[in-house]
């Protein structure tokens, strides 16, 4: 009983010390703690914007990904009849498996609205891409290195003599890597020269170069990789990968 | 800004607990679907080509 009494006395004379109080600074006090609202608030939104572009722009590119890749395949199963590439859904795949993940659709043109479906294009500007059929010339292409499919995100793991390859209606292309570059400024064009002399070639041949950012989750610098073509074999009627792939 | 949201929101607690998570969602989903594709490529996190811009 006492014990009651005396707590409603306590609670009772803090509120009556603590009204005054907060009529008198409550403006200050009440700027303040917008304030600090609006801060708390600016970090959930960075932090959202975090999980959109590492989990959620993967999310939506891979979907989009497999969604275009099925068309491709769909495409290229329903005509047997004559060789030549489809270029306006994608030209083909792109296997690397040192990258370890899995086929990459390629579609021409690296435009950041296509690139955003997780795929990886090929260059038509400022350098026009040669294709693997052609007989020479350099085959570049693009992809995100984070978010978007993060179809390029191991290009670091590729070493020399690693195995790159294609694969289009008819044929698988086989490339193996013999130089990368780590770093090097966006404005580097020459590398998707068709023959590219910064990789140490000199003559003309059927070369494939991928371009991504560098370093991870920035986009300072350009990640380089040259192959060069090292056979070409005919697509069987199952469809048997190329020694590499298994 | 959060207190007096709460505040002018009508029901009792559930229901105003019930609201604020509609709103948060309505707000996150504006965000993923328009505001940060929007922000995104004004950023400098996902430009993966060499170009002469």
């Amino acid at each position: 009983m006492a014990a009651t009494t005396d707590h409603e006395e306590h609670t009772g004379a803090r509120a009556s010390s603590r009204a005054p109080r907060r009529r008198g600074g409550g403006r200050i006090a009440a700027a303040v703690s917008f304030f600090g609202e609006l801060l708390i608030t600016a970090g959930l939104i960075l932090g959202l914007f975090v999980a959109y572009s590492l989990w959620w722009t993967n999310v939506v590119a891979d979907r989009e990904a497999d969604k275009q890749g099925d068309k491709v395949r769909d495409h290229w199963a329903e005509d047997r009849g004559p060789v030549g590439l489809d270029t306006k859904d994608g030209i083909g795949f792109l296997h690397v498996p040192a990258m370890k993940n899995g086929e990459v659709l390629v579609k021409k043109g690296t435009s950041t609205k296509s690139l955003n479906d997780g795929i990886a294009g090929y260059y038509t500007d400022p350098v026009k891409s040669a294709l693997p059929q052609d007989k020479k010339g350099n085959f570049s292409l693009a992809a995100h290195r984070d978010g978007h499919g993060a179809q390029f995100h191991n290009i670091d793991k590729l070493k020399k003599g690693d195995a790159i390859v294609f694969e289009t209606k008819d044929n698988w292309y086989v490339y193996k890597v013999y130089a990368t570059l780590p770093e090097t400024s966006k404005f580097n064009v020459k590398v998707l020269a068709p023959i590219p002399k910064e990789s140490g070639k000199k003559k003309a041949g059927r070369y494939i170069t991928l371009t991504t950012c560098t370093p991870v989750f920035t986009s300072r610098y350009r990640y380089v990789v040259w192959g060069e073509l090292e056979r070409v074999e005919k697509v069987n009627d199952e469809r048997t990968p190329p020694p590499e792939l298994r | 800004m959060y207190g007096w949201i709460w505040r002018h929101l009508p029901g009792n607690t559930w229901a105003r607990a019930l609201i604020s998570l509609v709103l948060v969602l309505a707000v996150v989903y504006v965000l993923f679907q328009y505001v940060f594709p929007w922000a995104e490529p004004l950023l400098p996190f996902n430009d993966v080509t060499v170009d002469n811009q």
